[in-house]
């Protein structure tokens, strides 16, 4: 066990694996897990307003006063919960209308399908996502239903490119010559294939998104307050910068901090699979 | 792109009540909305609004009844300027980082380097710009705050610091591409070649290396600049810059859809022709590049 782990850090990319996903694990776990041991609830008011940082209150406490690292934690289920879900649905969408896409025979639809595909990208991200928020309002959940109205296009371009790569391969003609059905060549060799690229845009895609949920909380369009999500809280610093730096300051590193994390892990995956 | 457009029209927010006030004489109210054209069906809507379009009329806002167009007028040059002196920085950093790093390309030095750009790409750039501020406006008085005031030197005031933030993160991303092609181009044979028929160092380092191994980065720049379009609403939200972003993001807060709408023609068209210049531009340095 340890000898393997220890392969498995010593190969390429290990170090930046590991040490990203043992950070990302780390402010997941205790984030979730933090209204089970911290001491004050993320809306309650504890004591006067922009209280420095002591040993009592490591992160201060803010304009109302209320306790910024319990905030900061309770923020986890919101922003890394929310991206969680704003990168899944899109991921699981998007590649099943890519490899149906590549599939499909049907000009119009294809030539249709393509150009919403277009004109989705066609936008910066952020932009489309806040012209979205007008039409469905401000919410986290809306920002989970406009992630996946918009991101699945980006995944069905990669799942498109790659099926139609995978479609020309030996193992689909001699599948195909065995005699397997089409349902199952497409469940049993198709998809696991086109996944594997998916996957890894995925991870990359996924700090994309931590920071365009905060980026929308921070413009008030994403979390409403009282609720605890970093973007919102930096927005809400914003204004006491000059007096209580603490305010910004903690929930902007923990934001680093997972973006970070994530990154280390997409390079370290990245430098594996170009080496393997 | 028209997809997009047709979907702000279905929004459930009515401008009307925003404009005159829950408690509105309903006789206003209605001569209001047959004066917006809020009264027919949205299909007649539509293709009203189309039909103004190609006239390169991008009508009135519902809420402060100025003309989109006039509001693009105003806040798109402060919008430009600075994300232009964001690029103009960034190619005086970047370059001479990329190409003397990559040519160097000691392991030490390129990780330290993958790191700091690391961090850099990934931070959220309002919390980079909140850290600008409590550096450069808060501890020295350097920046002001927010704001923004006047026509040119005195605008240059307001306008650096967010300009120098957008820099940063530009010269990270792209310095980053720049040498990772350097250290591919310096494999070439043509540089060897110039090595031994012993170039003059400028002339080198200008031709031999800097211009094949440009094309990527000016990919990557023509498509950063439709991303840092993206974020100037950010950063000009944290720095309460009337430029574009801004207007986008109060124009949504009031559900302005006019407003919205033609915003969001003006990020689409500029996004478009930028990736299409940048890919002309990839193709003149190097013509091995398909379009």
């Amino acid at each position: 066990m340890i000898a393997r782990f220890r392969d498995f850090a010593a190969r390429p990319g290990g170090f930046g694996i590991l040490a990203g996903s043992t950070m990302f694990l780390l402010l997941a776990i205790v984030g979730f897990a933090s209204p089970l041991f911290m001491p004050y609830r993320y809306d309650e008011l504890i004591g006067e307003g922009l209280e420095a940082p002591s040993w009592k209150h490591p992160m201060g406490l803010d304009q109302l006063g209320r306790d910024v690292l319990t905030r900061v934690l309770a923020a986890v289920p919101a922003d890394i919960g929310i991206a969680f879900l704003g990168v899944s649905f899109p991921l699981i969408i998007g590649t099943m209308i890519g490899i149906l896409l590549a599939l499909s025979k049907n000009k119009v639809f294809v030539s249709v399908v393509r150009s919403v595909i277009d004109g989705i990208n066609a936008f910066p991200l952020l932009i489309i996502a806040i012209a979205m928020v007008s039409v469905l309002g401000p919410g986290l959940f809306n920002v989970v239903i406009i992630l996946t109205l918009l991101n699945w296009a980006r995944y069905a371009r990669i799942a498109r490119t790659r099926a139609i790569v995978v479609l020309n391969e030996n193992y689909i003609e001699a599948a195909r010559l065995m005699g397997y059905s089409r349902k199952r060549i497409v469940l049993r060799h198709v998809t696991p294939n086109v996944t594997s690229e998916s996957l890894a845009y995925a991870l990359s895609d996924f700090i994309l998104v931590i920071v365009i949920v905060s980026g929308l909380s921070f413009l008030g369009l994403a979390a409403r307050p009282p609720a605890a999500e970093w973007g919102a809280m930096i927005a809400d610093g914003r204004v006491f910068i000059g007096e209580a730096w603490w305010l910004t300051v903690f929930p902007g590193l923990t934001l680093c901090w997972a973006a970070i994390a994530l990154s280390l892990m997409v390079e370290g995956l990245s430098r594996r699979n170009r080496l393997t | 792109m028209f997809i997009s457009f047709a979907l702000i029209r279905i929004t459930p927010g009515d401008p009307v009540a925003t404009r005159l006030g829950a408690d509105a004489d309903p006789a206003r109210v209605a001569s209001l909305r047959a004066e917006l054209g809020l009264d027919r069906d949205p299909f007649t809507q539509f293709g009203l609004n189309l039909y103004n379009f190609t006239k390169g009329d991008l009508g009135t806002s519902l809420v402060t009844g100025v003309e989109v167009n006039q509001i693009v007028r105003i806040s798109l040059p402060i919008t430009l300027s600075y994300i232009a002196l964001s690029f103009l920085g960034a190619f005086l950093l970047a370059i001479p980082i990329g190409t003397i790093i990559g040519w160097w390309n000691r392991a030490p030095l390129v990780y330290t380097f993958r790191a700091i750009t690391s961090i850099i790409i990934a931070t959220p750039n309002f919390f980079i710009a909140m850290i600008g501020i409590l550096l450069f406006s808060v501890q020295r008085d350097w920046a002001p705050v927010f704001g923004y005031e006047g026509d040119f030197p005195g605008n240059l005031k307001y306008l650096w610091l967010p300009a120098a933030i957008n820099t940063l993160i530009l010269s990270a991303v792209i310095s980053r591409v720049l040498l990772a092609s350097v250290v591919d181009t310096k494999n070439e044979e043509f540089v060897e070649t110039g090595i031994i028929r012993g170039v003059r160092p400028a002339r080198f380092f200008t031709f031999y290396i800097l211009k094949p191994s440009l094309a990527p980065s000016v990919v990557l720049v023509s498509y950063m600049m439709g991303a840092s379009l993206g974020g100037t609403v950010i950063l000009e939200t944290v720095f309460s810059l009337p430029g574009i972003g801004r207007e986008l993001v109060q124009a949504v807060l009031s559900a302005d859809y006019p407003v919205v709408q033609g915003i969001l023609l003006f990020f689409g068209l500029i996004t478009v022709t930028l990736s299409f210049l940048g890919d002309l531009a990839a193709y003149a340095l190097d013509r091995r590049v398909k379009i």
